[in-house]
Parts: C-alpha cells; sequence; structure tokens
C-alpha cells in the first residue's frame, strides 16, 4: 500500500498540523465533517420540505437538494490528500 | 418495446456510467452504500422499471471497472471487492507497470459482463421450475442464510448470538411506529433501517465523535499522500482480447462462468479464492499478477451481475450477497416494489434481456474506454477535489430523507439507533450479509419465539 502514514519525526511534516481522523478508510477533519454533514442535511431536507406536495416532487427536490449539498461541501471543504507525482520510465 | 422507452433506459445507463465512474474512484465506497440509497430513490421516484434496472445494471459495470483504478495507480482500493487485487496490483507497480494493471483489470471485467450476462440469463431461466419452492420457504431460507454467514465470520459465535437480539430491536421498533400511529400498523418500516445498517459504521463513529475521552484518544493524521505514476498515454484504441493474453481470456472466462454458477456465495470470498487459484503455478511475478487480477475483475463483475440478476428474474426474493445488499431496491422498496410485486413479477423476460444489454452495453463502451485512456487524469481529477467529508455528508442526508419519508421524526431516531447497533456488530466482525438476512427474517424470528 502507498498510503503513506509518516512518522511525526519526519522533517518534511513539521510545519503541518495533525488533526485529521480516519472516518471509513479515508481522512477527514472533524469540523469540516460536521460542515459537510450540515449542509447536506439542510439542503436535502430543504429540498423536501420547499417541494410542491405531490408525489414523487419532494423526493426529486430532496435529491437535488443532496446534489447541491454535495457539490457545495465539496467546494467549501479540501480534501485531506497530498500528492506526490513519479514519472514512470517505463 | 417503444422508442421513448429505450431513449429513457439509454440516458438513464449514460447518467449511472458517469455518476458510478466518478464514485468508483473515490476511496473507501462500499458498494452497498453507494449502490443502493441511489437505486433506491430512482425506484421511489416511480421511474419506470426497466429504466432502473437499465440504470443499476450500467451502474454496477461502470462502478466494478472503475474501482481498480486507485488499485493501480495509488494501491488504495476504490471500494471493498477491490480490496483483494490491491497485493497482485502493487506487484504491477513496483515492477513499473502500473498503466498494465489498469488495463489488464479494465479488460478482465468486460469479460466478466460478456460472460455473466448471457449466463445468468440462461441460469435464471433454468431455475424457474423451481421458484415456487423456494420463495415458499422464503422466510426460513433468509433465517438459515443469516446462520450460515453468521459461521463464516471473523466471530462466529458472536454473529450468531447478535442474530435474534437485532431481529427483536427491529420488529420492537416496527411495533412502537405502529402503537405510536407513525405507521399504519402492518406495514413493515424497511428501506429506512436498511440504509441505518449500511452507513452503521460512520454512524457510530459519529457518536464516538461526541464521547470527549474517545475524540480525544483517537489517531490523528496529517495528510494522507497518494503517489501517483505519470505514465505516457497510448495512442491506439483499446481492445480488451488485445491487452489480454489468450490464456488470461481464458482464465477470466473460467473465472466469470465459476462466479456466474456461485452466485449465492460472497464475491468476495470468490474472488480471493479463485484469483489465487488460476495464478498459484505461474511464476513470473509479472504474469502471475496480471493472470490473478485480470481473472479477479472479471470474477467481480460475473457475480455482481448474476447475483443480481439471476434472484431477479427466477425467484423475486433476494437470495445472493448482491441481491441482498447493493440490489436490494430492485427486489423491495415499499410502497412501489415488496417481495410479492416487484422487477420479477413486473417485467417480461424481454425486458429483463434489454435492459441488461443497453445497461451493460452504454456501461463498458462509455467507461471502459474512457478508463483504459484516462484512468490517470481521472484519478487526479477525484482525489484533488472531491473531499470525502462531502462523500459522507451526502450519503447521511440520503439516508436522513428517506428515514423521514418512511416514518416522519420519530424514524431519523430509530434509524439512528439502527445504525448505532449495526455499527457495533459490524465492527465486531459481524458482516452486512447477516444483518441484511436478520432485516429480512425478524418478524418471522419473532412470531416463532414468541409462539
Amino acid at each position: 500500500m502507498n498510503k503513506i502514514e509518516e512518522p511525526s519525526q519526519d522533517p518534511n511534516e513539521i510545519d503541518e498540523v495533525k488533526e485529521n481522523i480516519e472516518v471509513w478508510e479515508d481522512l477527514v477533519n472533524i469540523k469540516e465533517l460536521v460542515l459537510a454533514l450540515v449542509i447536506c442535511s439542510v439542503t436535502t431536507l430543504g429540498g423536501y420540505f420547499i417541494a410542491p406536495n405531490e408525489p414523487p416532487k419532494p423526493l426529486f427536490f430532496g435529491l437535488i437538494g443532496a446534489l447541491v449539498g454535495f457539490i457545495g461541501s465539496s467546494i467549501l471543504i479540501k480534501p485531506k490528500r497530498r500528492f506526490r507525482v513519479v514519472k514512470d520510465e517505463a | 418495446m417503444d422508442v421513448m422507452l429505450i431513449l429513457q433506459m439509454i440516458a438513464a445507463a449514460m447518467f449511472a456510467a458517469v455518476l458510478y465512474t466518478i464514485i468508483g474512484i473515490a476511496p473507501g465506497t462500499d458498494e452497498t452504500a453507494v449502490l443502493a440509497p441511489v437505486t433506491l430513490v430512482l425506484v421511489l421516484t416511480g421511474m419506470e422499471p426497466v429504466v432502473v434496472l437499465a440504470f443499476f445494471i450500467s451502474a454496477i459495470v461502470a462502478k466494478k471497472l472503475t474501482d481498480s483504478v486507485p488499485v493501480a495507480i495509488a494501491g488504495i482500493p476504490g471500494g471493498v471487492m477491490a480490496a483483494p487485487m490491491v497485493e497482485h496490483a502493487m506487484i504491477l507497480k513496483k515492477h513499473g507497470v502500473p498503466d498494465l494493471s489498469i488495463r489488464k483489470m479494465a479488460s478482465g471485467s468486460v469479460i466478466g459482463t460478456l460472460v455473466a450476462v448471457p449466463v445468468s440469463l440462461l441460469l435464471a431461466n433454468a431455475l424457474i421450475p423451481f421458484a415456487d419452492v423456494i420463495t415458499s420457504y422464503a422466510n426460513q431460507l433468509f433465517f438459515i442464510g443469516a446462520i450460515i454467514l453468521a459461521l463464516m465470520c471473523k466471530n462466529r459465535w458472536l454473529a450468531l448470538a447478535s442474530i435474534v437480539p437485532f431481529a427483536i430491536l427491529i420488529q420492537g421498533l416496527r411495533h412502537l411506529y405502529w402503537g405510536v400511529g407513525v405507521v399504519p400498523e402492518g406495514t413493515n418500516v424497511f428501506i429506512s433501517f436498511f440504509l441505518g445498517i449500511t452507513i452503521g459504521p460512520v454512524i457510530l463513529t459519529l457518536f464516538e465523535l461526541l464521547h470527549k475521552e474517545k475524540r480525544e484518544s483517537l489517531e490523528r493524521f496529517g495528510k494522507k499522500t497518494i503517489v501517483l505514476n505519470k505514465t505516457k498515454r497510448k495512442k491506439e484504441i483499446p481492445n480488451p482480447f488485445k491487452i489480454l493474453t489468450k490464456k488470461e481470456v481464458g482464465t477470466s472466462a473460467v473465472a466469470s462462468l465459476v462466479g456466474t454458477f456461485t452466485f449465492i456465495m460472497s464475491p468476495v470470498g470468490m474472488t480471493i479464492l479463485l484469483g489465487e487459484l488460476v495464478s498459484s503455478r505461474i511464476k513470473d511475478p509479472v504474469k502471475k499478477a496480471s493472470r490473478a487480477i485480470s481473472s479477479m475483475d472479471a470474477l467481480t463483475n460475473a457475480t455482481y451481475i448474476s447475483g443480481t440478476l439471476i434472484p431477479l428474474i427466477a425467484l423475486g426474493i433476494p437470495l445472493s450477497p448482491v441481491a441482498i445488499g447493493p440490489a436490494n431496491a430492485l427486489f423491495n422498496a415499499p410502497p412501489v416494489f415488496t417481495l410479492d410485486h416487484n422487477m420479477h413479477h413486473i417485467l417480461s423476460t424481454a425486458d429483463f434481456v434489454w435492459a441488461t444489454i443497453i445497461g451493460a452495453a452504454v456501461a463498458l463502451s462509455m467507461t471502459y474506454f474512457v478508463v483504459v485512456k484516462y484512468s490517470q487524469e481521472i484519478c487526479t481529477f477525484v482525489f484533488k477535489w472531491v473531499p470525502h467529508e462531502a462523500l459522507l455528508g451526502l450519503f447521511f442526508a440520503l439516508v436522513l430523507l428517506l428515514a423521514f419519508m418512511d416514518a416522519g421524526w420519530l424514524n431519523i431516531g430509530g434509524v439512528l439507533l439502527i445504525g448505532l447497533v449495526a455499527g457495533i456488530l459490524h465492527r465486531w466482525g459481524v458482516n452486512y450479509g447477516v444483518q441484511f438476512m436478520v432485516l429480512y427474517s425478524a418478524p418471522w424470528i419473532v412470531s416463532i419465539i414468541a409462539g
């Protein structure tokens, strides 16, 4: 596996604050996770409630709300990943 | 079948191919968790069943094609099913040929799809005469399924011991809802409980974040370093039969065939078993790894397609790990589908064939070429722009929405409770299969115990 969990004394990492935790196989920042949960929940349920009350419209609006929340949180939150590009000779 | 419907199927399949190409690459996405909620929502919107089926088939083919991409590029499985392939992909990466593993895996997927579609359709039709007998014992079969899957868990006695309490939790909530009148008596809340189990591990972690000492003792990380290999892009049009050697095509096809027949077994288990079996005699590490990953990818694709189609066409009850997990909404999504009225009862054989062919063809033609040619770019895009927080937020919100639709505000608490218990069981090694089987057999288990 290439996910490298650096030891804390790694000289390159000193300036980086370690505040991310692992949820479901990837790293998240707790505050930003809460932010994403709130954004997505509000847009989704909001969409559901403002929709005209004739099925299946509420569900559609809810779904669009979920998508809006997803895109919104993707814009606001930065992924906790760092890249190292290796040139391949082969 | 009219033209409008076919166009709708193609459009749905294209949408699924794009959506699950992105989701497939995002790391750590569990198949059930990402396929089930979206399919459920589509079923509930009242979309034509054939269109939903075309969407679903395209989604699984695209997801299975792409979840191996991050394995090859960064050594991170894009899904649970891709995990067994990491070891072999790493060998290819170590030998400096990471693009080879993508090409081999994606081509294996194509072979798996090409074998599984016709064989599943034939096998399903052969099973139809026995369907009545099998379905009349559905409750018992789900219960036996729970026991068998429990015995295969890492902590088998714990898994066995959890069956009855978990069934009581589910039935207890249902009776509470009837008692306070949020749901009419006799209506079983199902969808949201199912999703509660699916995102149980996440709900448990979220609860733990509220636990002060737990939160402070959690291991902290900086950023996850992802090593990307830059490779030159190949110019030619990819052809799976040229990318794979004759022997690889052969073993991939055989593995797919076996996988189709063993649709009732665990796909991950079969993948590990057969992948090792077909490659164990090869000495050269690169050849060995190529053989293993092409066959494994073919097999996972085949078990997904057969595990969905065979129970759907022949039985109408979800009697396979895939059917009871990711494909669940095709069988049971009240009020649209129930076990007595779902795709099995609504669609004709021709509908099944059309939806499968359109779904598979669209996903293969869109995703295969894109994956083989642009794997590097897609991977970088998803890793750079899609934060894990947003994915978790999206699925959490979908679960909230469906919980509210099922039984109002009260059920949001109910689903959190189910998720909490399911998450603990999951962490203790009681896998999803056991929990889903219990969800299905809970009314029967409780009525037998109550006498």
